[in-house]
């Protein structure tokens, strides 16, 4: 599941993602952080992220930096993600 | 995959029903000028469809322009960041995105817009794949759904695909014409808006370099895909690029992102129109003009409004600046 939604995303982001430019009012970009979301989280909490995310995402939104919070359980750090290496807090 | 379906009928439901209210609404207009039973009829049901749906996204392209309204304010510090962060790509962006967030300004349109569209479009793909069954859906009838999905349009009908033609020539005419008015009008929407409007240091690196090249090989790709779209949806398709292109050619005019082409355009087009009432050409090109006074006088001296520079200057650059009023009663000051 957790590898046919990564597909899917990767899909997306490959095909129909860069027809509309930029249009995210975040970094990482709604679907940038669903991947990692997904990547990190597994399936049903990284898409319940993502889905909150992507409810965020409105011109009503003030935007800005939000990274996909860290797994909370401690594990060994060859399974963390890129962007979470020396990532400061942005806001 | 029980579950997901249902979240997916739960979410599609109620769309199948907005779709054909919307379509059946704009046919009962239509049909009674030109008949239900005609193509055109249909035709301009989808168009009817596909307008009403931009035009309930309003509200928000209008406050996304109005966040994005100061954005030449923001371009000093946005430069900073740029001098500052430039080497690095990740934290420019962090850094940026965060002055987004504190000023409450941002160019960005948000995802919202696309999210809401494409399960619309995908309702329309389903309704019409439905239709050509015979099964309406929504406040579609069988019957309307037979009417609707046989609607004659060029010897074809509005469910025939490029690949489901029947062997009929000019229904794959009808259907390669969309597909390039389909592909044309995405393309030459990126393309006004990378070469408009985005400022030069955009568009060199090896990432604006990949974004040159997806701007030349997705419309190939949509185009091939487009030949197993049916007629009705690639006149949703098009119609609403075309919608979307009108947009976006109103911001660069009115609204252009600072450091551009379209801003550079804009800025000819205001003197243009100082002058021609009469006014100075600096009236035209407030932006900077306005923001020098406020910037490097903080505190003027009581008496300095009157003077004709009230800029703070030290005596050494009084001196070398402006010799020439009065050089007797200056130098008669430093004895």
């Amino acid at each position: 599941m957790k590898y046919v939604l990564i597909g899917l995303l990767k899909a997306y982001r490959f095909a129909i993602s860069p027809l509309y430019g930029q249009v995210c009012r975040y970094h990482p970009s709604c679907s940038a952080y669903a991947l990692e979301a997904v990547t990190v989280h597994g399936s049903i909490k990284g898409s319940w992220l993502a889905v909150r995310r992507l409810g965020r995402c409105h011109p009503w939104a003030r935007g800005g930096y939000d990274p996909v919070p860290p797994k909370r359980v401690p594990i060994d750090t060859s399974q963390q993600p890129l962007g979470h290496v020396n990532t400061t807090q942005g806001v | 995959m029980g579950f997901l379906g249902d979240i997916g009928s739960f979410i599609m439901t109620p769309l199948y029903y907005l779709v054909s209210v919307v379509l059946v609404g704009w046919h009962k207009v239509f049909g009674a000028v030109f008949g239900a039973e005609s193509g055109i009829s249909w035709v301009l049901s989808i168009i009817g469809l596909t307008l009403v749906i931009r035009a309930a996204l309003i509200p928000l392209f209008v406050k996304q322009i109005k966040s994005s309204r100061n954005m030449q304010l923001l371009q000093p510090k946005v430069k900073e960041l740029q001098k500052k962060y430039g080497h690095d790509r990740e934290r420019l962006t962090q850094e940026t995105m965060a002055l987004y967030r504190e000023t409450g300004t941002n160019p960005f349109s948000s995802c919202l817009p696309l999210i809401v569209q494409m399960p619309i479009f995908l309702a329309l793909f389903r309704l019409l794949s439905k239709a050509a069954g015979g099964h309406g859906h929504g406040v579609l009838t069988d019957h309307d759904a037979n009417l609707f999905a046989h609607a004659p349009i060029f010897g074809g009908t509005i469910s025939s695909s490029f690949t489901k033609s029947s062997g009929e020539v000019s229904v794959q005419i009808v259907a390669i014409c969309l597909v390039i008015a389909m592909t044309a009008t995405t393309f030459l929407t990126q393309r006004q808006l990378m070469s408009k409007n985005m400022p030069a240091d955009a568009l060199s690196g090896p990432y604006a370099q990949q974004q040159k090249m997806l701007l030349y090989v997705l419309p190939l790709v949509f185009a091939v895909g487009g030949i197993a779209f049916p007629i009705g949806v690639l006149l949703y398709w098009t119609t609403s690029n075309l919608w979307t292109m009108g947009q976006q050619f109103y911001v660069i005019r009115n609204n252009p992102a600072p450091n551009t082409e379209a801003f550079r355009a804009k800025e000819r087009r205001d003197a243009e129109k100082a002058r021609r009432h009469g006014h100075t050409p600096e009236a035209g090109t407030p932006a900077t003009e306005t923001q020098d006074p406020s910037s490097e006088t903080p505190k003027p001296a009581p008496g300095a409004a009157k003077r004709q520079q009230p800029k703070k200057q030290s005596r050494s650059q009084r001196r070398t600046a402006k010799p020439k009023p009065k050089p007797t009663t200056e130098q008669g000051e430093t004895p």
